[in-house]
């Protein structure tokens, strides 16, 4: 009898499967789900939503200045991408040539800021770069300067605070990357005459692409919505899509014109997850 | 090795994006577990209720109380709605917002025989316009959106809203993140009314509001103090208790009544509809009530207080103070928010989202 049962594969499957389903159900498809048809939803003097359909969420996702918003969002996760990137792909290449002893130490060291509460480092930052702050202050001291300069409250600023919150993301999929390499590789590159540019060119960057990849993906998406950065490091002065959103959600009290503005974000995510699957990337690697 | 590293970035992970929802969010929802008239469940402004004086009736009464808290009338109401009923007990609307919550059916009646300590409110404060009957609303404190100004620092005499608007001003001002007090302004420096609502007239607004984009350095609601005792910003636009403590700081730091007519607000005690503690509720209120609770927090918080034994316990330091206790001819010259139809509201909104792009 069981081993009849078992020969078709219907029980153990909808076992193993069943679960994780109904999760996948119950926590992304029925909410996004749901953030779609708000999105055609409008409201009524209370600001409740009325199920009635209609397009104007969208026609306003057109206005102007949203659309400058998207832009300077879009311009903001770029750079903080590509400075992610650039910090650290050197870092990730030290760690994956270090001894292994050392290694758990230097990742510690990334990862363990990341134990305190997000908000209360981005506030520490803001302390820090003030300009009654301790940089300042340290810099006057020194007479490298003769009135505090302005760090804070600038795209820049927002920038910043984006690189360092986002920062481990880039490490962990560009560090497996770089352990993968094969270093007899970079020794026949060497014994065929390539110089240490040409290597790095040739061999390493195309063999590492894939971490860039998907550290790229990790850090970018992050960046459009973390709203809170932009408003305590760049004080509310350059919104990004995350503001537009969190507005709407609370002091706009409009959750359609929210919904509207979260398909586009789910739309860019989309977008450039299947650029990177383009690309030849690995899905696996931005599980995590 | 690498399991580890998995492990460390993925706690990593979890934990930063709790802290997303940390901004808002304090501790909530705890009501409807625990057993009824033992917890509280507070939504109140930030920087508004002192710790130790919520420490203080659970001291007295055993009930526990939760406070969240919040930093514009808009994002309660948004809150209020999207909880589960019953997930906050009492509220703290402004003027205008009580009239909403009323309409919206989300605050109820309060039964003033349980508030003994009702009798201590000033009467020009018992039945105010937005809730005529006095049924749905204690007054708590008030005041003022006034300017400060950095007296050392601007030597050029501020003495209306308009003056924020000069080009002079570039980063110098931090005023707060909160789209109807700065919109207001903007319409109340032009000589149109706080609550405009004509979009012609909306369309100067607009164009004055662009005006103040280069002068603000930072939009802040819940400590623009800090900046402003900083010497981040020398000018600002915020409400009147923030101005005195920047004052109590730093003595440079004034307050300037604007010629305009103030901003004014005043914030309220109200019980949810969905409140399973009422009693525990009224109880609160009516310790709040006290002259001598009021005197703790006005220690602290020093608005404008409609609880008139407080203001006699506080004595001349206090009242003789125009930041904390705003004299009697600024508050009659002053304006209050009122209610805007969603058609206004989508222009406000507008305005703002190019202000702050």
């Amino acid at each position: 009898m069981t081993k009849q049962k078992f020969k078709s594969n219907t029980l153990p499957s909808l076992v193993m499967i069943g679960p994780v389903v109904l999760w996948l159900a119950f926590f992304i498809v029925i909410p996004l789900l749901y953030v779609a048809v708000m999105s055609f939803c409008g409201i009524d003097e209370q600001y409740n939503i009325v199920f009635r359909f209609t397009a104007d969420n969208y026609k306003r996702l057109f206005n102007a200045n949203y659309v400058q918003i998207y832009a300077q969002s879009l311009t903001i996760a770029a750079l903080t991408t590509i400075i992610c990137i650039v910090l650290a792909y050197p870092f990730s290449f030290f760690i994956a040539r270090t001894l292994s002893k050392k290694k758990a130490i230097l990742y510690m060291l990334v990862i363990i800021p990341f134990w305190t509460n997000s908000l209360i480092r981005i506030y520490g930052w803001r302390t820090f770069l003030g300009t009654n702050g301790w940089l300042n202050n340290r810099l006057l001291d020194f007479g490298l300067i003769s009135s505090p300069i302005d760090f804070l409250f600038k795209p820049s600023a927002t920038v910043l605070g984006m690189v360092y919150s986002l920062f481990p993301y880039m490490v962990l999929p560009l560090y497996t990357a770089i352990e993968k390499l094969d270093k007899s590789l970079l020794e026949a590159s060497a014994d065929l005459g390539a110089k240490g540019v040409s290597t790095f060119f040739r061999i390493i960057l195309p063999l590492t692409a894939s971490g860039i990849f998907s550290g790229s993906i990790m850090v970018f998406i992050p960046s459009l919505g973390y709203f809170f950065v932009s408003d305590i490091l760049g004080g509310g002065n350059s919104d990004i899509i995350g503001n537009l959103i969190e507005r709407q959600f609370q002091s706009g009290n409009n959750w359609p014109l929210g919904a509207a503005l979260s398909m586009v974000l789910i739309i860019i995510t989309l977008l450039l997850v299947k650029l990177y699957q383009k690309c030849g990337g690995d899905m696996e690697s931005l599980g995590v | 090795m690498k399991k580890i590293i998995a492990l460390f970035t993925a706690a990593a992970m979890t934990l930063s994006f709790t802290g997303c929802g940390g901004g808002t969010s304090g501790e909530t929802g705890t009501g409807g577990t625990a057993s009824v008239g033992e917890t509280l469940n507070l939504f109140v402004w930030t920087e508004y209720v002192p710790q130790s004086v919520i420490d203080d009736f659970t001291k007295e009464t055993g009930i526990k109380v939760n406070v969240s808290t919040y930093s514009s009338n808009e994002d309660m109401l948004a809150k209020v709605k999207a909880e589960s009923e019953g997930a906050f007990d009492i509220i703290q609307p402004s003027d205008y917002m009580v009239e909403q919550c009323i309409n919206q059916g989300i605050v109820q009646e309060i039964d003033l025989s349980k508030i003994p300590n009702f009798s201590n409110i000033a009467e020009s404060y018992k039945k105010p316009s937005y809730d005529p009957e006095g049924k749905y609303s204690v007054p708590y404190l008030g005041g003022v959106g006034g300017i400060a100004v950095n007296k050392k620092r601007i030597t050029d005499e501020i003495t209306s809203y308009a003056d924020l608007f000069k080009p002079d001003y570039a980063g110098q001002l931090v005023v707060l993140d909160d789209f109807r007090p700065v919109i207001g302004i903007a319409s109340e420096s032009l000589g149109y009314d706080l609550n405009e609502t004509d979009p012609k007239k909306l369309a100067d607004v607009k164009e004055q509001v662009m005006k103040l984009k280069n002068n603000i350095k930072l939009y802040d609601s819940d400590s623009p103090k800090s900046a402003l005792i900083a010497g981040e910003c020398n000018l600002g636009f915020c409400w009147s208790a923030e101005i005195a403590l920047a004052n109590a700081e730093n003595p440079d730091i004034e307050i300037v009544f604007p010629d305009e007519g103030a901003f004014l607000f005043l914030d309220n005690w109200c019980i949810t509809s969905g409140s399973k503690n009422i009693e525990a509720a009224h109880k609160f209120i009516d310790y709040m009530c006290r002259p001598e609770v009021m005197q703790k927090v006005l220690e602290e918080f020093p608005y404008l207080c409609p609880n008139k034994a407080a203001v006699e316990l506080m004595g001349e330091e206090y009242t003789s103070n125009p930041a904390k206790n705003p004299p009697a001819e600024v508050i009659e010259k002053g304006n209050y928010n009122t209610n805007l139809d969603n058609d206004t509201i989508a222009i406000y909104d507008e305005i703002w989202t190019e202000l702050k792009k």
